[in-house]
């Protein structure tokens, strides 16, 4: 008989989405279990840009997002300041692109109450001298950027504070229904292999690209459309502001500054699983060759990674680009398909999370009885310890300063100090999760470097064994595993510097140590 | 305004990585004029120890035990890999003359014979290898059955954990122990250059062995870090070994390695002694061939130096040493444009998994030669008659699955000087003639 946990609600996915349901819930008085299949952000929300629209992405396309994302840009400034990098954003057009478009732009941002200026070729050559000098119109936005990893991280951790819980590395394998409803769940510990039950008065899907398999699992039908997107990162950060295309959404149209890089994307190309979604050389090439046609250093500066992420859309019949199904959300309350007490919110991206979350809380609270409203808008999202250590690259003036002088630093590229890898390791034992390198590097900047974990991983690695965190031979399956996950970024993009640093990495890790021969 | 000098030499060594470091140990040693050109740091990442072939066949995984009965294989399977251009005698002389080139500097190496040993590495892993400096050599093929071991670590050398190194001898952990040196640095961590200095200092030795001596469980042999001084080693690690009254064995480590830095100073210092010019951190440029002579110029922040050689080396490495370069689309030889054996599209270059035993098809990219590592034209015609390439540059070598960086590098830079010297020896016996 597997045991068996009763919660209010159980939700499934941990990204920003499902965390921001966490923490809403929880400022209700709800008591949470969030369940993830690996670790925070593992999808959607760890593979985009990072980008906080201001919403003109959108008002040619989808007016209502667009609204959307102008109400949220605002309330998150407000309320998420410490996730988010008030950068501002250009629109720009080069030669040959679409004049039409130019010139209904100022328009429909208007309609969409989207806040846009024109301003003349000079002027915007001024303010971000990396544009390139074959500009033909540029508009001044608000977007900015925001960290989504912190976002997550943030969320949870206050919600943990509230009384909810948080397990990574346990995925639902079932549920059990009767009378139109969802009696239990089932869930494997994916780090011991023991199966348990949870049982709550609700279950919020909110898996995102993976939304339509857990539906799956209740009998419910949901038509999801993946669209694979790819970014790079540059090594340095390009300019200022964000970066747009002037034109309907395409490759390679937008450059999200963070910290100390630049994130340059994207792609759509339509895909069948959201697993093992890795970035192509020929995505690759082709977002370096669009994006150069804004920035022209983007032809030959150095790039240390490329990921991937799907955007989790729900199709309403025949589709031409992806990029052009509704980026609003979906929120699905499957009491319609016979199952009372499941909610499905999915679609939707990263900038209008928070009132995703609102409105399937929203829902939840409604058939719980709870007559608390919504609090996400009103109470700030506290900064804590834990969440520091995610910022995008730190800001050359502002160096993470060991907390004693006896504190070396593990990770150099990104000047990680052994004592922030403790609090890590700390704060995940406690989430009862596995603290290993890959869990560390999701919240850290570790392995995010131009070395790319050649050095940090095994400074790291031994550290941990020093603290009895590992004291097996074959916990140095980890080390191989976490070197893999770091070259799925960048085996891409392995040319000039970055190959030679990838060339000593498997001196290293190889050549030396002869990781490959280990078994699997 | 640069100062500009001009250099006549028989030799021109491109690179200071092993393969440099060869050539211009032999060119020296045969009299031949020689200047060396190359980046002075490029062997802090060598970890000390010689391979000749370690892994055979590469996808199999198999640790190879007798390296020169595996390379009778190799040379059968793979006609193309550098070491089917030459016979086992060419590569046993090239070490021994390596290993007696380091012993005259002070660097004593074990002895060749014919089987590989395992090495236990810092991570915990067993390395196999042919060659190790003396004092790695009691922590060869080692048994925690038969022996109690203990590990020394630093508190603050970054990336050495005794635990780790313990976890890797196995289940047998009752036989190994752990140790941890509290040198009481205020600043954290370690420098490894600075650790392996203070073992210069008598004090420190004699801090150093109280703490091991005070510590109580029995233990047989002590492994440590591969710190144990920079020159002198093996004088050093005898006399704590004294002092301890036990065996002790250096363990290799990530870089920056100090038995790499032993190996860069013991060539130095010996290269010197016989009069040869070394460039430190030159941007090599070919110029043009000029009376069956290379011009070419070698320029750093201060120097332009216009050298005629009778002879190039090109030791000058993959992307690491800059030897290769790889653009978006295509691999190139830096310095005389040679032709480079590649796959057609950058999406051959790797496989998905990084450590795929099968190794990545860059890794077999790189110049391609005639029996004498002389580089050669599409047509199969060598490109120059007195230029050789030495050490990873050569193609069909994938050296970090194999094992076999330092055995083709030292075989291809030992070979490529004799041939020339024999070549202009006996030119210039028909010239006194």
């Amino acid at each position: 008989m597997n045991k068996f946990i009763e919660t209010d609600v159980l939700v499934i996915g941990g990204g920003v989405t499902g965390t921001g349901i966490a923490r809403d819930l929880s400022l209700r008085g709800q008591k949470c279990i969030l369940i993830e299949k690996s670790d925070l952000n593992a999808g959607a929300s760890g593979g985009n840009h990072g980008l906080l629209h201001s919403g003109a992405r959108y008002v040619g396309s989808d007016p209502k997002a667009a609204a959307e994302c102008k109400n949220e840009l605002d309330i998150l400034k407000k309320n998420a300041g410490h996730c988010i990098e008030d950068t501002g954003g250009l629109f720009v057009a080069v030669k040959g692109d679409d004049e039409k478009y130019i010139a209904d732009f100022e328009g429909l941002c208007k309609q969409s109450g989207v806040y846009c200026k024109k301003i003349d070729l000079a002027q915007a050559k001024e303010l971000e001298p990396a544009l390139s000098n074959d500009l033909i119109a540029a508009y001044e936005v608000n977007d900015a950027s925001i960290n989504p990893f912190k976002v997550s991280i943030e969320n949870m951790n206050d919600a943990v504070l509230r009384g909810s819980q948080y397990f990574s590395f346990n995925k639902i394998v079932g549920f059990k229904i009767a009378n139109h409803s969802i009696e239990y769940a089932t869930i494997i510990n994916q780090n011991d292999g023991k199966a348990f039950n949870i049982k709550a008065r609700t279950y919020v899907n909110a898996s995102g690209a993976w939304a339509g398999l857990i539906a799956k699992m209740a009998g419910i039908t949901i038509n999801m459309v993946l669209s694979k997107g790819t970014l790079l990162v540059t090594s340095k950060r390009m300019t200022k502001r964000v970066i747009n295309r002037l034109r309907k959404a395409t490759d390679g149209d937008i450059v999200v500054p963070g910290g100390v890089v630049s994130i340059l994307g994207t792609t759509s190309i339509r895909v069948h699983s959201p697993d093992n979604i890795y970035p192509t050389i020929n995505e690759v090439d082709q977002i370096i060759s669009q994006g150069e046609m804004m920035i022209p250093a983007l032809k030959s500066c150095r790039y240390i990674r490329a990921y991937s992420g799907a955007r989790p859309l729900v199709s309403e019949g025949d589709i031409e680009d992806d990029r052009n199904v509704s980026r609003g959300f979906t929120l699905l309350d499957h009491k319609k398909d016979g199952v009372n007490n499941f909610i499905t919110i999915t679609g939707g991206k990263l900038s209008t999370y928070r009132l995703m979350a609102e409105k399937a809380s929203d829902i939840v609270a409604w058939r719980h009885s709870v007559f608390s409203k919504c609090l996400t808008k009103e109470i700030p999202l506290p900064s804590t310890k834990s969440g520091g250590w995610s910022e995008p690259g730190v800001p050359i003036n502002k160096p993470f300063k060991p907390e004693t002088a006896n504190d070396p630093v593990l990770c150099e590229c990104e000047m990680v100090p052994q004592s922030a890898v403790d609090t890590l390791v700390d704060s995940i034992i406690q989430a009862k999760g596995q603290p290993d390198l890959k869990s560390i590097a999701l919240r850290s900047r570790i392995g995010k470097g131009p070395c790319q974990g050649a050095f940090c991983s095994l400074r790291i690695l031994s550290h941990m064994y020093d603290r009895d965190i590992l004291n097996d031979i074959s916990d140095i399956q980890a080390l191989k595993g976490f070197l893999n996950e770091r070259w799925k970024g960048e085996q891409s993009l392995l040319w000039d510097q970055a190959l030679v640093q990838s060339s000593i990495k498997e001196m290293i890790h190889s050549g030396l140590f002869g990781l490959e021969l280990i078994k699997d | 305004m640069k100062i500009k000098q001009n250099k006549d030499c028989d030799v021109l060594v491109i690179g200071a990585g092993l393969a440099g470091m060869v050539a211009t140990a032999r060119a020296s040693k045969l009299g031949l004029k020689t200047i060396q050109a190359g980046n002075s740091s490029a062997l802090f990442f060598a970890s000390g120890l010689l391979d000749l072939l370690g892994v055979y066949p590469m996808d199999s995984k198999k640790i190879v035990s007798r390296p020169y009965s595996t390379i009778k294989k190799l040379q059968a399977d793979h006609p193309l890999h550098p070491y089917s251009k030459i016979s086992r005698n060419h590569i046993g002389d090239s070490f021994q003359f390596l290993i007696d080139f380091l012993d005259s500097a002070g660097l004593k190496y074990s002895l060749p014979g014919q089987g590989n040993k395992l090495i236990l590495t810092s991570v915990g892993t067993f390395k196999p290898t042919y060659l190790v400096p003396e004092t790695f050599s009691k922590g060869c093929d080692l048994n925690p059955k038969n022996k109690n071991i203990l590990i020394v670590d630093f508190k603050g050398l970054r990336g050495f954990s005794a635990k780790q190194v313990a976890s890797g001898l196995g289940d047998n952990n009752r036989k190994v122990h752990t140790l941890t040196i509290d040198l009481h640095e205020n600043n954290g961590s370690l420098n490894p250059v600075h650790l392996a200095k203070s073992f210069e200092r008598k004090e420190f030795l004699q801090t150093l062995s109280n703490k091991i001596n005070r510590f109580s469980p029995k233990t047989d042999i002590v492994g440590m870090p591969a710190i144990c001084g920079i020159h002198n080693s093996l004088v050093l690690v005898k006399k704590l070994e004294k002092k301890i009254g036990k065996g002790i064995f250096e363990i290799p480590g990530m870089p920056p390695s100090i038995p790499g830095l032993r190996l860069k100073n013991a060539f130095e210092k010996k290269i010197s002694d016989l009069n040869t010019i070394f460039l430190s951190n030159a941007k090599i440029i070919f110029n043009k061939m000029e009376n069956n002579r290379f011009i070419l110029h070698a320029i750093n922040d201060n120097f332009q130096t216009n050298i005629r050689a009778g002879c190039v080396i090109l030791a000058s490495g993959r992307f690491p040493g800059g030897g290769l370069l790889a653009t978006r689309n295509t691999i190139i030889e830096t310095i005389f444009n040679l032709p480079v054996f590649q796959p057609k599209l950058r999406d051959q270059w790797h496989q998905s998994n990084f450590f795929d035993p099968k190794g990545h098809q860059i890794n077999q990219t790189g110049v391609e030669t005639d029996n004498i590592f002389r580089p050669i034209d599409t047509a199969g015609r060598p490109v120059f008659e007195n230029l050789y390439a030495a050490g990873s540059i050569i193609a069909h070598n994938d050296w970090t699955r194999l094992k076999s960086g330092t055995g083709v590098s030292c075989v291809s830079a030992y070979t490529a000087v004799n041939n020339f010297y024999h070549k202009i020896s006996s030119m210039r016996n028909k010239c006194s003639q």
